[in-house]
């Protein structure tokens, strides 16, 4: 007995009946949401959504609508004209990257046409990920590792409260009992302003976001019985540490979450402490980190461009593909002058404005929402919403999990793939 | 069209032809017999003295999914040197023991490979590999889906449910996987590493569920058997690496019981702990314990000097492993209830005696086991070598004297350590065909592969004769696939996609509420979202499904 073909479109809009549907506005990408759709195209979420995704779904259908230089046309014009520009372009750059595998395959095959860098609006924290995972490892763990295993979890300065409000109830909740019943307990370390709002920490160490990093390394420290010279380290009391190490310690399995994107700068020492706490604990006992991120199709992007080229973005091609993490941030191509066309990714709309160096007569924005810039740049192609518009693959946050996103509405946007492809033809 | 191969010598071990002189004619992508009148080929590629096998298949190759790309992305030093641009291939890329997918697919063909089959294939992670290996080009390919670290598995295990019932879960899994084959890796080892279990013997209790490897491997060898896969149960053992490993090997042979099984990269498994260092060779005893058990078959997983970096489900392994990273770096992880992962850089260098003796070891196997049609050419890529080393690895089992040539440069205690120096046996052509192209076809029941006979696919390899074997196996004049001129010279002349090989076994759907609910309670997708659609491999036409029937047996 085949299993049954999984239709590439949820079943046919009924504006009564609820259906589960796969959520694409972050990159946690909770597969329980119940969405209601409405005539408009928008959907409500009645249940096991957050407001991220409430704001979202809630957005009706957007025109169909190309502009070329302002004034509105056909998306063969448009596509024509994007082809041109790229044509004459010297350095173009294919950026912001907010789509789904599909749409970075066609981005790829698109930047080794024209000769394009390729970096994705979260680069900068990208960037940082990678160069941690090049320069010394982790121990890392997924959704499900956590959910049902992990019996003390510590937020590391993590922004769970707009970005990831579902983490706490798909992760940090009761665990069902599939090893055994001990409740899981959760600590937290950071900016009381962080707290997460539905995941009442018992254990908590409030500190500023930039001594994040100095309290890590008295917890080393602490771990490691090494003798701490600081009475309150990071403004902490000795006796708080003390007693996160410990819990630390006696976890069976204990996880500690990040959310790099939100550690700016302090990305690469808050993590690489985190990582070098999970490798103490993980000579005795046993422990992981789960960074949290990848939001806007970031992992997608990343994961398909490292299988394709070998490097994880920040690529360029010429003879041959170069990797130039620190040299091919967009922002610095385009602020230097040095990226003289832009193709700006935008499938979910999240980062609709390009950061600023590229002029407007060369910058072409491929957008889920509508946009001022439809007015003023060289080419503006509104593009359907990966998972929404038309079916799509995500990778998750862990990259682990690769979800199938069915079409949920028939609103004739073009994807980001099908654009991409046929700019790439005409070049 | 028709087109007619004229005056090659044919090694086709599985019609019997052992350098034969004879014609081939192809028609539509397949061999067809001999017109009346050979005239009546369009096209006639004269290939005369010309040594042509059928396409290579290789059975065990880490060409897509989550741990290769960790060590894609973690090693950008590797890509650096070894970077191809546009104009060597249809697309730039890069690579030399973590390849871009696409010149991954491009190198195995320019090598006269035309099938590469993934082992080591998470659920959790099965979308990912499938689109990976989507976009690894010119070969057919297919994956083995992992079990036997789950906690579905060995809770089922541990609660004694009926082998009905897990045959079902693992045909359920194969389905949904789109996988083609079952792996275990560690039995129950990568599990117990989650509960800080560190080390985990054929006989011993994962110290969660109660249940030994042995009972893994039983079970999961038995519920392969009752499906009727043609690929049976594909066997990365307890204690990889660890000296002395060679006694759980043979008693993993014997546990199986006359059960048929594949023992995978069985270098990693045959070490002993004589000599001053505690480390020596075991292919002696496992070598006889595998000639006297049919049921059992084997690939080597032969290492190569060099660097390369380690990628393995092996989370237990790996983690003691992580010691000896070059350079020094590593992530491990623990996945989805699932299964794990570590990726560890390393470095195989000759003047040490360890990884000398390792290399001495792969080749000893390759020696002493007598029948060629049990025994499969791997690397274990990238784990022991890159795949690109066959070519150098054929050369040295086909040739003694180039052999003892490059024993004479390594670790001399190794190399008086290995019987290497006094084994005479090379390797055949006809051996080779077998190794690289009729067993593995057999192995995975690709029929119209590893076949040169009338209606095989035409896959065909057409190599210069050259004493130097590893220069010959490196450039092929001429491969085709499905009839179709794919290499010219050791160069890709035609970019094609390649078919994706899975079997959907049937099973009692009642399992699937069971799944249901455990996906529900512990998982973070639901079992439904897990589940790969035959369309997703067939990808609007780009991608090829093709299904392998299976027989279920009592």
């Amino acid at each position: 007995m085949p299993p049954t073909i999984v239709s590439r479109r949820a079943s046919k809009p009924s504006p009564t009946s609820a259906r589960r549907g796969v959520c694409p506005h972050c990159a946690l990408l909770c597969d329980d949401v119940e969405l209601r759709p409405a005539a408009d195209g928008s959907h409500a979420v009645v249940a096991n959504g957050c407001r991220r995704a409430a704001q979202r779904y809630a957005r009706p259908a957007p025109a169909a609508e190309v502009h070329v230089a302002g004034a509105p046309t056909t998306l063969e014009d448009g596509i024509a004209a994007a082809a041109r520009l790229l044509k004459r372009a010297r350095q173009p750059l294919i950026s912001g990257l907010a789509t789904d595998v599909d749409g970075t395959r066609a981005a790829v095959n698109l930047a080794e046409r024209c000769r394009a860098v390729l970096d994705h609006a979260h680069g900068d924290t990208l960037a940082r990920v990678a160069r941690l995972t090049q320069t010394r490892g982790w121990y890392a763990t997924t959704l499900s590792e956590v959910r049902s295993r992990a019996d003390f979890v510590l937020l590391v300065d993590t922004e769970l409260g707009d970005r990831y409000e579902s983490f706490a109830r798909r992760c940090l909740g009761p665990r069902a009992g599939l090893n055994d019943d001990t409740p899981r307990t959760v600590g937290f370390i950071g900016p009381a302003g962080r707290l997460p709002r539905d995941a009442a920490p018992d254990l908590r160490l409030p500190c500023r976001s930039e001594r994040v990093a100095e309290a890590l390394l008295a917890l080393l420290a602490e771990l490691r019985g090494n003798p701490l010279a600081a009475t309150r380290p990071a403004g902490l009391a000795r006796r708080s540490l003390t007693e996160l190490a410990e819990r630390l310690r006696a976890a069976r399995y204990a996880t500690i979450v990040v959310t790099p994107a939100a550690l700016g700068a302090a990305c690469e020492p808050v993590l690489g402490a985190v990582c070098d706490i999970v490798d103490e604990l993980n000579r005795d006992g046993r422990a992981a980190v789960l960074p949290l991120g990848g939001d806007d199709g970031a992992q997608s992007a990343v994961s398909t461009c490292t299988w394709l080229t070998g490097f994880p973005l920040r690529i360029g091609f010429g003879e041959v593909i170069s990797y130039e993490p620190q040299a091919y941030a967009g922002t610095a191509l385009l602020a230097s002058g040095a990226a003289d066309a832009l193709v700006w990714i935008d499938a979910f709309g999240n980062c609709p404005e390009p950061p600023p160096g590229c002029p407007a007569d060369r910058t072409i924005v491929l957008g889920a929402t509508p946009s001022n810039l439809a007015g003023t740049c060289a080419v503006h192609i509104t593009v359907g919403t990966p998972g929404i518009d038309h079916f799509a693959r995500l990778v998750r946050t862990d990259a682990v999990v690769t979800l199938a996103l069915p079409q949920q509405r028939d609103s004739g946007l073009p994807s980001i793939a099908g654009v991409l492809t046929r700019i790439a033809e005409k070049l | 069209m028709l087109t007619r191969l004229k005056g090659g010598r044919l090694y086709d071990p599985e019609n019997g032809v052992d350098g034969e002189v004879r014609d081939l004619y192809i028609r539509s992508g397949r061999i067809v017999a001999a017109p009346a009148d050979p005239a009546e080929a369009n096209e006639v590629i004269d290939v005369s003295g010309r040594v042509v096998m059928a396409g290579a298949i290789d059975i065990h190759t880490h060409i897509g999914g989550g741990k290769v790309n960790i060590a894609r992305a973690m090693l950008p030093e590797d890509h650096l040197g070894d970077r191809v641009g546009g104009r060597r291939h249809p697309h730039a890329g890069c690579g030399h023991a973590a390849p871009a997918t696409r010149t991954a697919g491009y190198r195995y063909a320019e090598m006269g490979y035309v099938a590469c089959f993934e082992p080591a294939m998470l659920p959790a992670n099965a979308r990912q590999a499938h689109l990976e290996m989507a976009d690894t080009p010119m070969v057919d390919k297919g994956a083995y889906v992992l079990l036997g670290n789950d906690d579905f598995f060995l809770r089922a295990l541990a609660d004694k449910r009926d082998p009905d019932y897990l045959r079902d879960y693992v045909a359920w899994t194969l389905g949904a996987a789109q996988a083609l084959a079952v792996k275990v890796v560690n039995p129950g080892g990568i599990n117990a590493f989650k509960f800080n279990q560190r080390k985990l013997d054929l006989d011993e209790n994962n110290c969660h569920y109660g249940v030994t490897p042995r009972d893994v491997l039983l079970a999961l060898a038995d519920a392969v058997r009752g499906l009727g896969l043609a690929h049976p149960l594909h066997i990365h053992g307890c204690n990889l690496g660890v000296p002395g490993n060679l006694a759980t090997t043979l008693d993993t042979i014997q546990a199986l019981d006359g059960l048929r099984a594949h023992l995978t990269h069985v270098q990693f498994h045959s070490y002993g702990t004589e000599g001053d260092r505690k480390f020596s060779s075991g292919a002696a005893p496992i070598a006889e314990m595998i000639n006297a058990h049919d049921n059992v078959s084997l690939d080597v997983g032969q290492i190569m000097f060099g660097r390369t970096v380690t990628e393995s489900g092996d989370s237990m392994r790996q983690f003691a492993g992580s010691a000896f990273a070059s350079p020094k770096k590593w992530v491990g992880m623990d996945i989805e209830c699932d299964a794990g992962c570590g990726v560890v850089p390393f470095h195989y260098r000759d003047r040490n005696f360890v990884n000398a003796l390792q290399w001495a070891i792969g080749l000893e196997l390759f020696l002493l086991v007598d029948d060629p049609w049990r025994i499969f050419l791997t690397t274990d890529h990238p784990n022991g070598a890159p795949f690109t080393s066959y070519p150098h690895l054929i050369r040295l089992l086909m040739d003694r004297s180039f052999r003892r040539d490059m024993l004479a440069t390594i670790n001399p205690d190794a190399a008086a350590a290995s019987t290497l120096g006094s084994l005479d046996r090379e390797y055949s052509l006809y051996e080779i065909a077998i190794m690289t192209r009729a067993a593995p076809a057999r192995s995975l029941g690709l029929k119209g592969f590893g076949s040169l006979g009338v209606g095989a696919r035409a896959h065909i390899t057409v190599y210069k004769d050259d004493a130097d074997r590893e220069k010959m196996f490196t450039c092929p004049e001429y491969v085709f696939k499905d009839g179709q001129v794919i290499v010219r010279d050791g160069r890709v002349v035609k970019e094609v996609h390649g078919a994706t090989h899975a079997v959907h076994p049937e099973f009692d759907r009642v399992i699937e509420r069971d799944l249901d609910q455990y996906f529900d309670r512990y998982m973070t997708v639901s079992k439904d979202n897990l589940r790969i659609a035959d369309d997703e491999i067939r990808d609007d036409g780009r991608g090829e499904l093709v299904l392998h029937a299976t027989v279920a047996r009592p």
